[in-house]
C-alpha cells in the first residue's frame, strides 16, 4: 500500500461506483484510460479494491462460523456417531489383539496340567430327565439346572438332598462334577471321593476319572495319576498317556 | 409443455441462489454452505483428515468459490455446477494440503506422489502470495476494528445497503453517514499500514 498518498473521499466513491458497475459508459471509459496511463492512480485504486474485498471476505469468514455452528444437528450427530463408532471398532480391535496376545502368553507359559485339564474336562452329560418322572422330582429338577449349565443352583438343590442321603452315590457324584464345573475343586474332590470309594456304583469309573482331573487342576500330578489309573475308561487312559 | 415450465422454474430458482451469492445474500450463502459440508467432511475424514481439517478446508474453498463467482472467473450454468465446483475446490485444497511440506513433515511414511512445481507455477504463485498476504493483513485489521466502524463498513460493503438506508437506521443525515464511512475507511487503511511497519 502506498503510504504517501491519501485516498480522497471522491476517489473512494469513484472506485465504489466502478466496483459496483454503477458508472456511466463515459465515466467508465475515462476511468479505465486513466488506470492504464497512471501507475500511481492504478495502485491507489487497487488499494481501495483490496480494502473493500478484505472487509467483505472477513465478514463472510465470520458468517461461515455461524453457518457452521448453525448446521442441522442431525448432520453433525450422524457424522459424530459414525466417527465414534469407527473409534469403538478400533478400540475393540485393539482390545481383541491384546486379549489374544495375553491368552497366547498365558497358554504358552501356563502349566501343562492346566492345559490338559482344560482339554479333557467336560462335565458329565447328566441323566435323562423326562416330564413323566415324578418319583424323584427334586433330584431331576436340579438335573435340569445342571444340564443348562446353572451349576450353582444345581449344587444348592442337590446339596439339600445330600443332607438327607449323605451316602447316595448318584447325588455325591453329580455334586462332585457340578462343583468341578463350577471351579470349586476341593468341594468336588470331597464329593467325588465318596462315590469313588464304592466300587459297586455305576458311577465309580467316572468318579475316579473326575477325581483325577480335579487333582490335575490342583496341580497335583501324582494324585491325578493315581486316581486315573483306578478309573477304567478310555479317556482316562488317553489322559494318562499324556501325563506319563 | 409441462417440461418447459419445469425447466423455467428450476432455472429461476438456480439463478436465485447464484445471484444471491453474488450480492452476499445471507440465506443463499447459508444454504450453499450447509448443503455441501457433509460431502466434503466425509471426503476429508476418509482421507486422513480430522473434522477440524474439514471445517478449515471447506471454509477456505467456500471463500474461493464466492470470490470467483463474484469476479466472474467462474460462471455456473446451474446450481449443480456451483455445488460441484465447491466440492472440487475443497478436494483440490485437501490434496494440496496432503502434498504440502507441513503434512509431509508430520507423516514421514507418506506414499503420496512427489511433484515439482514448474517455474511458471512459481511465478504465478509468488504474485498470488503477495496478494493473499495483503488481503490477510486487511482482514486482520478489519477484525480488530471498533464496532461502530466495523458495523458501518459491513452494512455498506457486505450487505450493500444504500447510504440513505444506513443513515435512516442510525438516525443521522445521509451526508454524515457518507463522511463516517470515509473516515472509517481511512482508519482501516491506517491500521493496515501500522501493522505492516
Amino acid at each position: 500500500m502506498n503510504t504517501n498518498n491519501n485516498i480522497t473521499q471522491e476517489l473512494l466513491e469513484t472506485v465504489e461506483r466502478y466496483y459496483n458497475h454503477t458508472m456511466t459508459a463515459d465515466e467508465r471509459i475515462m476511468f479505465e484510460k486513466k488506470l492504464q496511463q497512471d501507475d500511481e492512480f492504478k495502485t491507489l485504486v487497487e488499494d481501495i479494491k483490496s480494502l473493500i474485498l478484505g472487509i467483505e471476505t472477513q465478514t463472510l469468514k465470520e458468517k461461515l462460523d455461524a453457518f457452521h455452528n448453525d448446521m442441522p444437528i442431525q448432520l453433525h450427530a450422524e457424522k459424530a456417531s459414525s466417527k465414534a463408532r469407527f473409534f469403538n471398532i478400533r478400540k475393540i480391535a485393539a482390545a481383541v489383539v491384546i486379549l489374544i496376545a495375553i491368552s497366547c502368553f498365558w497358554w504358552i507359559n501356563g502349566s501343562s496340567n492346566d492345559r490338559l485339564y482344560n482339554k479333557f474336562f467336560s462335565p458329565d452329560p447328566g441323566l435323562p430327565t423326562t416330564m413323566s418322572r415324578s418319583d424323584n422330582f427334586e433330584f431331576f429338577d436340579a438335573m435340569v439346572n445342571y444340564k443348562k449349565g446353572d451349576y450353582k443352583l444345581a449344587i444348592t438343590k442337590w446339596g439339600k438332598l445330600q443332607e438327607k442321603e449323605p451316602d447316595n452315590d448318584t447325588i455325591n457324584y453329580f455334586l462332585g462334577v457340578a462343583n468341578l464345573a463350577d471351579n470349586n475343586t476341593n468341594e468336588a474332590i470331597s464329593f467325588l471321593q465318596k462315590t469313588a470309594l464304592r466300587p459297586e456304583s455305576v458311577f465309580h469309573n467316572d468318579a475316579e476319572y473326575y477325581l483325577g482331573l480335579a487333582h490335575l487342576k490342583n496341580n497335583n500330578r501324582q494324585e491325578a495319576i493315581k486316581f486315573l489309573k483306578l478309573s477304567n475308561t478310555e479317556t482316562s487312559k488317553k489322559l494318562l498317556e499324556k501325563l506319563d | 409443455m409441462q417440461k418447459a415450465e419445469l425447466n423455467l422454474t428450476s432455472t429461476a430458482y438456480n439463478s436465485q441462489l447464484i445471484e444471491g451469492l453474488k450480492c452476499n445474500d445471507e440465506q443463499s450463502l447459508q444454504s450453499l454452505y450447509q448443503s455441501n459440508y457433509a460431502k466434503v467432511e466425509a471426503l476429508i475424514l476418509k482421507n486422513n483428515g480430522t473434522r477440524d481439517h474439514a471445517k478449515d478446508i471447506y471454509q477456505e474453498a467456500f471463500i474461493v468459490v464466492w470470490k470467483n463467482v463474484k469476479d466472474k472467473k467462474f460462471i455456473p450454468q446451474n446450481e449443480t455446477a456451483l455445488h460441484g465446483y465447491l466440492y472440487t475446490i475443497s478436494k483440490n485444497k485437501w490434496m494440496d494440503y496432503l502434498r504440502s511440506k507441513h503434512y509431509k513433515k508430520t507423516v514421514v511414511t507418506s506414499k503420496l506422489n512427489h511433484f515439482e512445481l514448474s517455474d511458471v507455477d512459481h511465478e504465478k504463485k509468488d504474485d498470488d502470495i503477495i496478494k493473499e498476504n495483503r488481503l490477510e493483513g486487511i482482514m486482520a485489521a478489519f477484525k480488530t476494528m471498533g464496532s461502530p466502524c466495523k458495523e458501518l463498513l459491513t452494512t455498506f460493503y457486505f450487505e450493500k445497503k444504500s447510504l440513505r438506508d444506513i443513515a435512516d437506521e442510525l438516525q443521522i443525515e445521509e451526508n454524515t453517514a457518507r463522511n463516517k464511512k470515509y473516515r472509517c475507511m481511512e482508519k482501516l487503511r491506517e491500521l493496515v499500514l501500522a501493522s505492516k511497519s
